[in-house]
């Protein structure tokens, strides 16, 4: 099919580009970009990026490290006995002494199934049982005793 | 790329953690003149019966470490004895028993031994005290404690 030449020159009219770009603005836009980009793709790009991943390395070992040491330091040897500073050890035989009789007579009376004195649930769990003589032994051989 | 960092970085995150527990066991293990040694202690009751003891040792003289606990010799005091955990790595302890059974040790008899970590060339000096030893009813009782050194 033909066009005619009048109707050609017309719609070339209305869509060609009213402003458009020399070709030596085109050409400084893409020289900039390649200038710009070119470090990243060159041999120093790669040992920036290099060197960034081992400071990054680097501070990730430290954190590591700092870390590590916390979970190799030895810990206390573990118990599964009460801790002593949520309860207070009592004074069975009433000598003014904690020893390890107030524990034994705790533990001969429980035993011996009689009639328990409310104040010798030692760890206030509602029974009086071996767990409180445990507390009562422990508070005789406790280090620190000026709480007793 | 990527993947050498990680490899790299896995591989710090297992090393380091062994190497800090490694030299920690080795600085333990490798400072001069440390060494173990156990120290027996006998408690003699006569001719009572052994229900009950409390006593505590302490370094008068020496570097000590006390690194261990261990019962007694008789059925009565096989188990553990009670004593402050705090006093692990310390040079003062305060240990006691007691048995609710009929079979208990009468004479002399061991009632614990004791692990100890001696550091240095000098031979320590301990000071042993009977706080109370007790018959089956709970009343204490005259009784000798001393103890003896063991390897």
């Amino acid at each position: 099919m033909r066009i005619p030449s009048k109707l050609s020159a017309d719609l070339k009219a209305l869509f060609e580009p009213q402003v458009g770009v020399p070709p030596e603005v085109d050409r400084a836009v893409m020289d900039r970009a390649h200038k710009h980009f070119a470090p990243l793709q060159s041999g120093k790009g790669r040992r920036l990026r290099v060197h960034w991943s081992w400071r990054i390395a680097a501070a990730a070992a430290v954190v590591i490290f700092a870390f590590s040491l916390d979970l190799t330091k030895q810990t206390g040897p573990a118990t599964d006995r009460f801790s002593l500073s949520e309860t207070q050890a009592t004074d069975i035989d009433q000598n003014g002494r904690v020893d390890i009789l107030d524990a034994f007579k705790l533990a001969k009376h429980i035993e011996s199934t009689g009639p328990a004195e409310t104040e010798w649930d030692i760890n206030g769990d509602g029974l009086i049982d071996r767990s409180d003589v445990d507390v009562v032994a422990l508070a005789a051989v406790r280090l620190d005793k000026e709480v007793l | 790329m990527n993947k050498i960092t990680s490899i790299i970085l896995a591989g710090i995150c297992f090393i380091i953690p062994v190497l800090a527990q490694q030299s920690e066991q080795d600085y333990s293990t490798a400072q001069p003149g440390v060494r173990f040694a156990l120290l027996h202690i006998y408690l003699d009751s006569g001719n009572r019966d052994l229900a009950a003891y409390q006593f505590e040792l302490k370094a008068a003289a020496g570097q000590i470490k006390i690194v261990g606990v261990e019962g007694g010799q008789h059925k009565a005091f096989k188990e553990a004895p009670y004593y402050d955990p705090a006093a692990l790595a310390n040079d003062r302890i305060i240990i006691a028993a007691f048995s609710t059974g009929g079979d208990l040790p009468k004479g002399r008899t061991r009632i614990a031994t004791i692990h100890l970590q001696i550091a240095g060339d000098a031979e320590p000096q301990y000071e042993l005290k009977l706080t109370v030893a007790g018959n089956a009813e709970a009343k204490e009782i005259p009784a000798e404690i001393t103890f003896e050194k063991g390897e």
